[in-house]
This record gives structure tokens, C-alpha cells and sequence, in this order.
């Protein structure tokens, strides 16, 4: 695999320094969990976030803190995670491949069951969340040898293969593989390879611009 | 395969008490002692922390939480009041992380991560729950070692003092510019535009920044 469908490294910093936002945290934390190598790097990134706390000066704590804590410490304890009773799981929109441990501890975390609406002509998405500036979190589903409208961008947009593939140009994008189109970038049209759906985790981070009348006039419907 | 599953999956604490027995003579010395004598023991080495988790996680001892709380809450509060909250804020969030630090003991293993790691991953989750209100996934970095680290003469928590020694020289040996960018992101939880804004760079010269100090860093920490 190229080095440039991993994500480069000071992503994996700001992921282990918890400065991503939620969209980007899940996307990154999603990719990582494809591949060992990242692994190894993230690990690393946390240690280093350890040994920055372990090696803090010393604040001066209440002297009634430990007392409070130790009265805490008795009672039910519940985790911080608030996750759904129901018993969501990601089958429906990835039937015939398990879907990533970290998207699926997000779709629990929200509650929320994602579901696949049409997008347009053999597509469709299912949103997971909508952040500030216009950033987005959603699935896109493609059938295979579909040609994804021609769009130029006006943010980052990324975008990490759970299934099937696609390329644009000669670079081909497979199952764990990162597309990072950065801003600007214009008439990006990224083509599904022929054969099975091609389902991707995608953070955009403002409306795409597309190239078609038909699909400017759709747009405002299908929310991308 | 499988039985090398069972191994890395067997609780920490007989993983420890099973280290123990392997340990050199004078941390086995240090071992009895802290169990014989543990009320007497005031300063506690860096490289028994690990020891008092397993305690806590074990026998529930409150003892031994005491002397976790005496060295990591004073630093988590120091460290999140860098997150430029109040006082106040910063105690009840040290409270919480000290509490669940107590209740998830049992999920603290030393053989895959360092007790600091796994404080500041505490750490910095209740912090982006709590105060950003976001949602944050992890990635199970441990789960593709275990069949590569299951030799039990890697486990000794005599190597966390010395990991973190490395860190610490890897850090300080750090050029001022490459220290305050990954110093800016886990200090401050700054995202890598906000980093490019405060140091007035671009915000493509904070992201190499950050990517040479990542690599030097972990050059430094070499094949651990």
C-alpha cells in the first residue's frame, strides 16, 4: 500500500491529544484500526500524552479531595459512555462485512441507528453527525462502476474505504485505504471499481461543489 | 494460536504475580516488601505504581488507591488546569478520572500499555465528554500484539520505569519549535489550525513541525 492512503503522522498526534473533532476523531480512529503500523504510531502518541501528565508539576489538591473520591468510590458507578440500551449494530448498512470496532462503538455512543437514503443514481448515504462549520460525518454507499459526480471542494474532504473500492485517476483506494482531498481541489470524480458496493466513511467539512445542473438542482436535497 | 490467546488474556494481576515470580531479586525484594510492609513506605518508585493498580484491582485496596491518588492527582489536575479551566472544574474532572481509575482497575493490563498511558487516556476522554461535550471513539491499539508479544519475559513492569526514562530524554532532547507544537497540542488542546494561529505559521509548516518532532520521538523510543 502507498504511505499516502495511511494517514500521516500528526493526524495521529492530534487524535491521541484528543483535538479532533468528533467527525474527524471517528474517521481517524476508524483508519487506525485497519492497520497495525498505525497502531504502533498511536500507542507511541499516547505515551507520549502519558509521560506529559506523568511528568506535570504538581497542582495543589483540596485537602478534602481523597475524602470526596473515597465516598465516591462506594457508590454504583456507571460509565461516562451513554450506551444505548438498544441493541445497535451496523448489519443493515454493512450486511456482509463486519463494520470497523470503532464505528460501531460511535453509532452506540449516539443512539442514533444510521440509515441508507438515495443520494442519487446508485447512491446513497446515511449521516452519522453534523458538526460546526458544516462539518459532516456520513456513509456513502455506491454501486460498483458507478462514476461519482464531478465536483470540485470547498474544505478538506476524507474519505476511508470499508468496502469494495474506487480510484481517481491511476490511484486506487481499497478496504482501510484514506483519500484526503484537500480544499479546493477541482473536478474530483472519484470512479467505483467494478463488482461488489463500494461503501466509505466520509468527513466533509463544507458542501462539495457539483459540476452538473442536474445535480446542483438535487443537492439541496441530498445534503451533501 | 489459541493458547497464546489465553495467555495474553489472562487477568493482569496473576500476569503480574507470574511476573513477579520472574522479576530480578531485588525487585522481588521490593515486591515482598511493598506486600509485608506496605504501610511503611512513603516514597513510591515509579515503576511500583503499576503494582499498586494491580492492588487496587485485586484486593480493592483503598491503601493503595491512596498512593495512586498521592501521585497522579495532583499531575491530572495540573494537567487539565492547562486545558484553561477553573479550579474547580479541574478537581471535580481529576475526582471523576481518579473514581473510574478505581472501578475500571481491573481493565488496566501492564503488559500492553503504561499505567500513565492509560491514566491520561482516562484523562483525556472525561475531558472532551465533559467539557467539549463531544463524543471521542478509542482504537484497541493492543489487539493485533497479542500474538507477537505473548513472550512473558517482555512483561516485566521493570521495563515501564525505563520507557519512561526514554520518553522523558526523548522529549527533552527536542528542539525548543518541535517540543512546544506536540506541547501546544496535549497541553493545550490545541487543533493544528489553532497551533498555526497562536505561533503565527502556516498552518502546513505546524504539520511537518509536528510530524519531525513525532518522528524523532519515536526514533528515540526505538523498537519498545
Amino acid at each position: 500500500m502507498k504511505q499516502e492512503q495511511l494517514i500521516p503522522d500528526e493526524w495521529i498526534v492530534a487524535y491521541a491529544a484528543g483535538t479532533l473533532t468528533e467527525a474527524k476523531a471517528t474517521l481517524v480512529a476508524t483508519h487506525i484500526s485497519f492497520h497495525p503500523e498505525l497502531k504502533e504510531k498511536l500507542k507511541t502518541a499516547e505515551d507520549i500524552g502519558g509521560e506529559l501528565l506523568d511528568s506535570s508539576e504538581k497542582a495543589s489538591v483540596s485537602n478534602t479531595l481523597f475524602d470526596k473520591i473515597e465516598a465516591a468510590l462506594d457508590r454504583p458507578y456507571s460509565s461516562e459512555k451513554q450506551v444505548s440500551s438498544r441493541p445497535l449494530t451496523l448489519e443493515h448498512i454493512m450486511p456482509t462485512k463486519a463494520a470497523p470496532a470503532p464505528l460501531v462503538d460511535y453509532v452506540r455512543l449516539t443512539g442514533h441507528q444510521p440509515k441508507w437514503r438515495v443520494m442519487g443514481p446508485g447512491l446513497r448515504q446515511a449521516k452519522l453527525c453534523k458538526g460546526e462549520n458544516g462539518e459532516r460525518l456520513w456513509l456513502l454507499k455506491a454501486k460498483g462502476g458507478t462514476e461519482m459526480p464531478k465536483h470540485d471542494h470547498n474544505g478538506q474532504e476524507m474519505t476511508l474505504v470499508l468496502q469494495g473500492s474506487y480510484h481517481v485517476g491511476e490511484t486506487r483506494f481499497c478496504v482501510g485505504d484514506l483519500e484526503i482531498a484537500a480544499d479546493h481541489i477541482k473536478d474530483h470524480q472519484p470512479m467505483i471499481d467494478e463488482g461488489e458496493d463500494c461503501i466509505c466513511l466520509v468527513v466533509t467539512e463544507a458542501p462539495i461543489k457539483l459540476k452538473s445542473m442536474l445535480a446542483r438542482v438535487a443537492q439541496p436535497f441530498i445534503g451533501i | 494460536m489459541y493458547a497464546e490467546h489465553q495467555t495474553i488474556e489472562t487477568p493482569h494481576y496473576n500476569a503480574l504475580t507470574q511476573t513477579s515470580r520472574q522479576c530480578l531479586s531485588s525487585q522481588r525484594a521490593f515486591h515482598d516488601q511493598l506486600n509485608v510492609k506496605g504501610r511503611h513506605i512513603i516514597a513510591v518508585p515509579s515503576e511500583t505504581l503499576e503494582m499498586l493498580a494491580a492492588q487496587v484491582a485485586k484486593e480493592r485496596s483503598k491503601q493503595a488507591f491512596k498512593k495512586l491518588f498521592d501521585h497522579f492527582a495532583p499531575r491530572i489536575k495540573s494537567f487539565i488546569l492547562k486545558q484553561k479551566i477553573s479550579d474547580e472544574a479541574a478537581e471535580d474532572l481529576t475526582q471523576e478520572v481518579m473514581v473510574t481509575v478505581w472501578h475500571k482497575a481491573h481493565m488496566f493490563d501492564p503488559k500492553k500499555a503504561k499505567l500513565s498511558t492509560w491514566i491520561f487516556r482516562i484523562a483525556r476522554n472525561k475531558f472532551i465528554d465533559q467539557v467539549r461535550k463531544q463524543k471521542y471513539v478509542e482504537v484497541n491499539v493492543d489487539d493485533h500484539i497479542q500474538f507477537v508479544e505473548a513472550d512473558e519475559k517482555t512483561d516485566t513492569p521493570v521495563i515501564q520505569g525505563q520507557d519512561k526514562k526514554r520518553i522523558t530524554k526523548a522529549m527533552s532532547q527536542l528542539k525548543d519549535n518541535l517540543r512546544t507544537v506536540i506541547e501546544l497540542s496535549f497541553y493545550q488542546d490545541m487543533s493544528h489550525s489553532q497551533i498555526a494561529e497562536h505561533l503565527d505559521l502556516p498552518l502546513g509548516t505546524v504539520k511537518s513541525r509536528i510530524r519531525i518532532a513525532f518522528q524523532k520521538l519515536r526514533a528515540e523510543l526505538g523498537d519498545y
